[in-house]
Formats: structure tokens, C-alpha cells, sequence
């Protein structure tokens, strides 16, 4: 235990080096400095903005529009009096994101039942999506007065109907069945708070696996690199420990790099992520989520980190084995691009296909990654399929087994200082 | 005299390319013992077989009486190994490269801290050994490693070509080193393909080519027997 803890000290403090904690503190840094200009230009945005208007019209009907505006949040400057150009060139000129023309004879088309029409003129100083925002909101007010005023002429004309019955005369009451439990709401809805709740699981996997494993191949490559490999491997410490020692440290290492990444990029969603979470929310839906079982339990979670845990291991297990096969540190970054893939192409496809209906031979393709299987655990714990659960978290274990099984056996042979792989060319090297 | 090593019809082959078509040699207790032969004779690999690092592919090796095929744990208790190209962690100081290797082999720190003393004096390295290794030069390196292989007063020290790489100076120093340290009771394996520095350090050599041995005595044996005046004229004389 002595020897493992000797090995294992050092193993850390090679990969806890000044240029990782450098790296993470100023992506901490960075991240939340973004997150916070974000969340500036977000409540510069949401906040009370200027937008001029011409009103050419001066009917009740333009000054109600104009009325409307302003107890949206928006400071109204008016342009009265000014030609069409002029009016743009002045809102041009100064803070005004956007120019309202309500053209003469606005009022009495409305009386008439006519088709009104207003010009809008967005004045575009950056092409952010904030800055369009202004457009946005306007639109929104244009439609909320739409709306009533259709329904002030429907009430007019058919005052013994209801103007929101005409206006949709059939109207669907929609329901969602998770297996055998049933609650309103829509199936977008479900499906887009579950991807909402799921985001984290393959943004963690993909850091974790992409770092330990980096650090792992690194780390064998180095020894080979630095001509280390021979003399640790003559030393009296088991080849087992060797391997372990180094998948440790990378995997503890990789966990606090990953958790330190994933704080910082919850500053930067949380700078101009809020806003946007807190609009598409709608209302009721952790009610319905919980009605239809559609939230983890504490069990629930366990399995999920029990099935990243697993995952992280193959990939420790996997690196390890290319780590081998790396001449040396240079050809150790480009031996990350296979695990990369494997972690991919499953993240991809959970993302674009559903699982059940997939041909049979993509399906075992897919199913056949071990980094697949924590992807479908979320799914498969809200379908209630532990059957899948059990059987994918004992595949992953099975494979981690069999390469740790497999890189034992390289470390203990020949291999272990024969094997090189230079871009997939396989070549025995003599001593 | 003891044997500490015995190596018999040891083979080793890479595919179908033979490296060692089947030595003899021992090892006693003690002494120097040296391979020489050019370059790609089977020195490194015969170093590397008993050093536990490659498994062999025919013969037995005998190591204080124990297989060392089927106890490779116990070898690599009793033995260190100096790789020719070895290298030390770059981002560790000398002195903390020397306490990480001390560690494997030491059963109490106050062990630990003797193998350290040890390696210290034997480097004679002084302050450098608080900076760290990667500003090291090649010389001081293999000074380092040398003095990492004998602190722990090995019962053999394998050393294949202790000198390669160094200029004149640093060789010689290291030579010495060897000499001075393995009086102690460490038994030496080396492998060189300098016949002039196998004629200085060794007690007895072989002389190997092409995967065997080709003659093996004391220097002055060998001479004797070769009418030769040094051990590189021996060597072109076995040859033929």
C-alpha cells in the first residue's frame, strides 16, 4: 500500500501542474466574466428600451397603439411633425433601436374593417440576437392589440358571441401517457423539459472522459517519452498497482477539472441563461413532469452516477491501452480521437434518433459503446425499463474488466515496450 | 564463489528474428560481470530478460536460487536496472526523484532517509539536487540514476552501457562510481560495447555476438588465451 501511495502521490503532482490550475482559474474567470457582461446586455434588453414613433395618423386608434407600447416597458420618443425621413434620420441618429411609422388614415381603416398597416424600421448596431430583441417585443404588442382589437369589432358586430370562440372555433385539449400514468400537458413539452433535465449527463461524460482520458495517455506517453517506463517497471510495486495508480489520478484529477468547468460554465449560463430558461418555462410543467414520473428519485440519481462512474472507468481502462500504443507524448493527442468518437456518436444519436426504432444493426452498433449506456439511462428510469439499466451498467463493467484485464496483461509482457501504433500502422519493435 | 545469477540456453526471439540463440553465464557474488559485444548482439535484451522486463523465449534463469520467471516479484525486490537511454522525471527535483525511488524499496523511513544519504553522496551532485531534473545536463542525469540504482545496495545492479553518451570526464567519473559502490557486496551485470571500459571495471566478461556467446573469462584470461594485448583484439579474435 506504501509503494501504491508513493506512485500514486507522484502521478498527481504530474498532472496537477502550474498550467492546469492557471487553465481552470482563468476558465472560471472567463466564463463568469461572459456570464456577467450577458447578464447585462440580457437586462439591458428586457429592460426599458426607446423606440421612436411617427404617428402621421393622430386617430385614437395610432394613440392607443402608442399608449400600448408604453406600458410594455418601452420609452416612446416622439417624432410628430417630421417627415418620414427626417423621423429616420433622427431615430437614426440617436439611441433608438427602432422607428414606428403609423401612417395617416390608420384609424379609419380600422373602422372600416380594412387592413391597417404600420412600418417598422430596426435600426441593426449589432447583429447579436439581444439587440434584436427590441423588434421582437413589438411584434408581441402589435399581436396583443390585434387580438383586441378583433375582438372589440367581433363584440361589436356579434355581441351574442364569444370573440375568442369564433376566432378558434375548435380547440384541442391535449394529454400526455407515460406508461400508465396520464396528466395534461403536450408531448413537446414533456420531451423538452426531459432534454432540459438530461443536458448535463453527456456536457459531464464528454468533459470527464475527454480530460482523465487525456491525462492517462499523456501520462503512459510521458513515461515512454522521458524514458521512465523501463526503470518503474523494474521497481518492486505490482504492474496492476502501476495501472491503477495512474488511472486514479487521472480520474480524480479529470473529476475536479470537469467539476471545476462545469461551475464555471453554470456562471456563464447563469449570466445569459435565466432570462431565456425563465421565459420558455412554462407554467405547471414540473407539475405535469411529476405526475407523469417523468423526475428522478434519489435511487433514480445513484443509477445515473453509478452509469457516468462506469463510463468514466472504460474510458481510464480504454486510454490506458492507447496510451501504450503511443510512441510519445506528441502521437499521445492524436490516440485521444478514437475514445472521442465512441463518446460522440452515441451523444449524437440519443440527440437525433430514438433508440427503439433505429435499424437493428445501427442499434447493436450503438448499444455495443459502452459510453452509449449512460446516455439511456434517464430515459429508460422514466420508462421504467431496468431491465435495460441493469443489463447496460453490467456491460460497461464487464467491458471495463476486460480491458483492465487486457491492459494488465500488456503491462506485464513484452508488449508493454514493443507495442507502438503509429496512425493505425501496427509496428513490433526489437530491442 | 556463490552464484547470484545463472543463466542457461537462454533464447529470446521477436517474431521470427532470433535476438538470443540460447547463453550460458553466471553471475557470483560480488564481482563485475560484463557483456560486450556491438551493437545489436543481444546485450540490451539479455539485460532486459533478467531485469524482469521481457520474458524469454527459451532457457532458465536462476536468480539466488529462485526462477525468475515464476518469481518476478522477488527479483525486482533484490535488483535494480539502468536502462541505457533512462531518464529521470523532468519536473521533480533530484533530491525528491531520489526519495520517490527510495520509497519503493525502503521498509522504514529510516531506511529511506540511509538510501537517500547514500545516493546523495554517491552523486556528489550537492545543491543541484534541490533544482530540478530537466535542467539537468546528460552527465549529471546519469549520475543521478546510477546513484537511484546502487543507494539500496542491490544484490545485483544491472547496468547496460553506464558510460553511453557521456564525454570523457563524465564516463570516467562514473566508472569510478562503479568501482568505489560495488564493493559493498552489490554483484554488477554491465553491458558495453566500450572494450576499454569493460577491461577497467569487470572481473570477468563474455563476449557475445549475433544472439550467443562466443568465449568468456577474466580479462587477463581471455588475453592469454587470444595472445591478444587488449579485449578488443580478443573480440576480433573469437570472432573468426
Amino acid at each position: 500500500m506504501k509503494r501504491f501511495t508513493n506512485l500514486l502521490k507522484k502521478e498527481i503532482k504530474e498532472l496537477v501542474t502550474k498550467q492546469l490550475v492557471i487553465s481552470l482559474a482563468f476558465t472560471v474567470i472567463l466564463f463568469n466574466f461572459i456570464g456577467q457582461v450577458s447578464k447585462k446586455e440580457v437586462q439591458k434588453a428586457t429592460g426599458i428600451q426607446t423606440i421612436s414613433a411617427l404617428d402621421q395618423d393622430g386617430s385614437p386608434a395610432s394613440q392607443a397603439l402608442i399608449k400600448g407600447l408604453e406600458s410594455a416597458r418601452f420609452k416612446i420618443l416622439d417624432q410628430s411633425g417630421k417627415t418620414k425621413d427626417e423621423a429616420i434620420e433622427t431615430a437614426k441618429a440617436g439611441e433608438s433601436k427602432l422607428l414606428l411609422v403609423i401612417p395617416e388614415g390608420f384609424g379609419e381603416s380600422l373602422t372600416e374593417l380594412k387592413p391597417s398597416e404600420i412600418e417598422t424600421y430596426s435600426f441593426m448596431r449589432s447583429f447579436s440576437l439581444i439587440g434584436a430583441r427590441g423588434q421582437i417585443v413589438v411584434q408581441s404588442v402589435i399581436s396583443a392589440l390585434n387580438e383586441a382589437l378583433s375582438n372589440n369589432f367581433l363584440s361589436e358586430k356579434l355581441p351574442e358571441h364569444d370573440p375568442a370562440s369564433l376566432k378558434r372555433p375548435i380547440k384541442s385539449k391535449d394529454f400526455v401517457v407515460v406508461q400508465d400514468k396520464m396528466a395534461e400537458g403536450s408531448a413537446n413539452m414533456v420531451a423538452g423539459m426531459i432534454s432540459q433535465q438530461s443536458l448535463l449527463i453527456p456536457v459531464v461524460l464528454m468533459m470527464i472522459v475527454i480530460y482523465s482520458s487525456q491525462m492517462v495517455i499523456s501520462a503512459v506517453a510521458m513515461e515512454k517519452q522521458n524514458k521512465t517506463l523501463e526503470t518503474l517497471l523494474t521497481v518492486p510495486i505490482r504492474r496492476t498497482s502501476i495501472i491503477t495508480a495512474k488511472m486514479l489520478a487521472a480520474g480524480l484529477v479529470g473529476l475536479i477539472s470537469a467539476g471545476v468547468y462545469m461551475f464555471a460554465f453554470r456562471g456563464f449560463i447563469g449570466g445569459i441563461g435565466e432570462e431565456a430558461a425563465q421565459a420558455g418555462a412554462q407554467a405547471g410543467a414540473p407539475a405535469i413532469m411529476q405526475k407523469l414520473g417523468l423526475t428522478f428519485s434519489a435511487s433514480g440519481y445513484a443509477i445515473l452516477g453509478l452509469s457516468i462512474f462506469l463510463a468514466i472507468l472504460v474510458a481510464l481502462a480504454l486510454a490506458m491501452i492507447l496510451g501504450v500504443l503511443a510512441e510519445d507524448f506528441r502521437s499521445a493527442q492524436t490516440m485521444i480521437m478514437p475514445l472521442m468518437f465512441m463518446v460522440m456518436i452515441p451523444y449524437f444519436i440519443s440527440l437525433f434518433a430514438d433508440m427503439n426504432t433505429i435499424a437493428l444493426p445501427l442499434k447493436i452498433f450503438i448499444l455495443a459503446i459502452p459510453f452509449t449506456h449512460p446516455f439511456l439511462v434517464s430515459q429508460n428510469l422514466y420508462l421504467g425499463n431496468y431491465g435495460m439499466i441493469v443489463a447496460g451498467l453490467a456491460y460497461m463493467l464487464v467491458v471495463f474488466v476486460a480491458l483492465v484485464i487486457f491492459a494488465a496483461r500488456i503491462f506485464s509482457t513484452d508488449k508493454i515496450l514493443t507495442m507502438k501504433l503509429r496512425f493505425g500502422k501496427k509496428k513490433t519493435a526489437a530491442a | 564463489m556463490e552464484n547470484v545469477l545463472t543463466v542457461r540456453g537462454l533464447k529470446k526471439s521477436y517474431g521470427t528474428q532470433m535476438a538470443l540463440a540460447g547463453i550460458d553465464f553466471d553471475v557470483r557474488a560480488g564481482e563485475v560481470f560484463a557483456l560486450i559485444g556491438p551493437n545489436g548482439a543481444g546485450k540490451t535484451t539479455t539485460l532486459r530478460i533478467i531485469a524482469t522486463l521481457l520474458t524469454s523465449s527459451g532457457g532458465d534463469i536462476t536468480f539466488l536460487g529462485r526462477d525468475l520467471r515464476k518469481e518476478p516479484d522477488f527479483v525486482r525486490e533484490k535488483i535494480s536496472y539502468l536502462p541505457e537511454e533512462a531518464g529521470a522525471y523532468k519536473d521533480m527535483k533530484g533530491l525528491d526523484y531520489l526519495e520517490f525511488m527510495a520509497n519503493f524499496y525502503a521498509r522504514t523511513p529510516e531506511e529511506e532517509k540511509d538510501f537517500v544519504d547514500r545516493a546523495v553522496a554517491i552523486t556528489e551532485l550537492g545543491d543541484r539536487l534541490k533544482t530540478k531534473v530537466g535542467t539537468y545536463s546528460k552527465g549529471m542525469t546519469r549520475k543521478l540514476l546510477l546513484a537511484r540504482a546502487l543507494m539500496t545496495k542491490p544484490v545485483l545492479a544491472i547496468l547496460d552501457e553506464p558510460t553511453s553518451g557521456l564525454d570523457v570526464l563524465n564516463a570516467l567519473e562514473v566508472r569510478e562510481i562503479v568501482r568505489r559502490y560495488v564493493k559493498e557486496g552489490t554483484s554488477v551485470l554491465l553491458s558495453s560495447h566500450n572494450m576499454l571500459e569493460i577491461e577497467f571495471l569487470s572481473d570477468r566478461v563474455a563476449l557475445i555476438n549475433k544472439g550467443l556467446i562466443l568465449d568468456a573469462g577474466t580479462p587477463s584470461e581471455l588475453k592469454g588465451k587470444h595472445q591478444a594485448s587488449n579485449l578488443e583484439e580478443v573480440f576480433r579474435s573469437s570472432l573468426r
